[in-house]
């Protein structure tokens, strides 16, 4: 049963930090072979969600999502309204994503998702976040210097427009729905869905017309 | 707590990692093997009776020199130990010596099921939590009131960040009762009406660059306050 005992618990990690092995390697291996011992768990279970999560469920569903959404206004409208029924309509609830708020970017706004108090990220829609999204200097500079972030990762946001950070401290996660680069009415769903990055989804990437410029 | 997690607005930890790769697009989502399994094992299995909070606690409970210096999915693998051995399913000598002494401390339970990348794609979907609940009391705070922040913090398990305390900002959004996160870390499940709040950067940081920018927090009823009265 757990205790719910913070004391002890502050005690185990300082017995841990001086008797578990060093490397990460070595720590979760140990971690894997006495939970399989145990009978907790089996090890071809942890191949099948790796798999999942390495081939189903990553940013491409986040980018059919905002592909849909450019595509479809009745869905663009229940996607703002409620992000997690409208996700459903694709098949794409699922971890960390039953409270999802899309927020949009305009010509006179941008936004931006952190989480400074762990890594709060919408798992079943844009898969396993990146290192950066979990590092102290991305989760401190977000909320105190966002324009600075953004510079770092080439994004330059003019003074008229507005930013907006999100700091996921509860169980809400957020997902930016980026403007529709122009020119792109003839393209297919699929073949907008290509057009939208990972970061642009975070807000780290804002103009994905000038990306398709330079692949042009 | 006033932990090492919280670092929302500390100077110091220099620059971001930008050239890292969005893995995906390399048909990839780890960059390790062990990170995979660390990712696969939370998915796996958790202590039956644990909750999201308790877990979070307990991460942030991690050696500061540890929680800054290990890898994330090591924190994880670490937070995952310390609940196994406080849950009472691992002893701390099988977690030093890292095998299992099945003899004294068997479990009385009927083996994991065997799941296909299917199953997982599945489980996921279905596994949706929601922490939403319907309450008697009607929330104390309406869409443009202004409020303030809670001057301290809790030394718990607590989501109102440092660097929003004591501060004035304003009700974005009503979403509903959520179940609140310092009791929950606690064993105790209560919820409590959950509001977005929207602060000027003017309002959070003396340096702040464009004063037209704004930071939303999702935070508890009791994190706040109008008028300088505690609710």
């Amino acid at each position: 049963m757990v205790e719910f005992n913070a004391k002890k618990v502050a005690e185990l990690h300082h017995h841990l930090h001086s008797h578990l092995p060093s490397e990460s390697a070595l720590r979760v291996k140990a971690l894997e072979t006495l939970l399989v011992a145990k009978g907790l768990i089996n090890s071809e279970s942890i191949d099948a969600w790796i798999e999942a999560y390495t081939e189903d469920i990553g940013p491409k569903r986040g980018a059919q999502v905002v592909a849909k959404a450019w595509n479809d206004e009745d869905f663009r409208q229940r996607l703002v309204q409620d992000g997690s029924s409208a996700i459903d309509e694709l098949g794409y609830l699922g971890n960390a994503t039953g409270h999802l708020k899309v927020i949009e970017n305009t010509k006179s706004v941008h936004n931006l998702v952190v989480c400074t108090l762990c890594s709060c990220y919408p798992f079943s829609i844009l898969g396993i976040a990146p290192a950066w999204y979990k590092a102290a200097a991305y989760r401190s500079r977000a909320v105190r210097d966002p324009r600075g972030v953004l510079a770092e990762f080439g994004v330059q946001i003019s003074n008229d427009i507005e930013v907006r950070v999100w700091d996921s401290t509860a169980e809400l996660r957020y997902l930016v729905l980026p403007q529709r680069p122009s020119n792109t009415e003839a393209l297919s769903e699929d073949e907008l869905a290509s057009l939208v990055t990972r970061n642009s989804m975070i807000g780290t990437d804002r103009d994905l017309i000038k990306k398709e410029e330079v692949k042009a | 707590m006033d932990g090492i997690h919280d670092v929302g607005g500390k100077q110091g930890y220099g620059a971001i990692d930008v050239d890292e790769p969005d893995l995906y697009e390399l048909g990839k989502a780890f960059n390790h093997d062990w990170e995979a399994r660390e990712w696969g094992i939370s998915r796996c299995a958790r202590t039956p009776d644990i909750n999201i909070d308790w877990w979070r606690h307990c991460r942030e409970l991690i050696a500061p020199i540890d929680y800054l210096s290990r890898p994330y999915f090591d924190t994880w693998a670490q937070t995952d130990f310390a609940t196994y051995v406080d849950g009472g399913f691992f002893t701390l000598e099988e977690v030093c010596s890292g095998y299992s002494n099945l003899g004294s401390n068997p479990l009385d339970q009927a083996p994991p099921k065997t799941m296909k990348k299917a199953d997982a794609i599945i489980a996921d979907r279905q596994n949706t939590c929601r922490f939403d609940a319907e309450i008697n009391q009607a929330p104390l705070f309406s869409i443009g009131d202004t409020v303030i922040t809670n001057q301290h913090g809790f030394s718990g398990h607590t989501r109102l960040p440092q660097y929003a305390r004591n501060r004035v900002g304003k009700v974005h959004a009503l979403n509903g009762a959520h179940v609140f996160p310092d009791l929950s870390a606690q064993g105790k499940k209560t919820h409590q009406h959950l509001y977005t709040i929207v602060f000027e950067t003017g309002a959070l940081w003396a340096d702040c660059v464009n004063k037209n920018d704004k930071v939303f927090l999702d935070l508890w009823e009791t994190y706040l306050s109008i008028n300088g009265l505690s609710k």
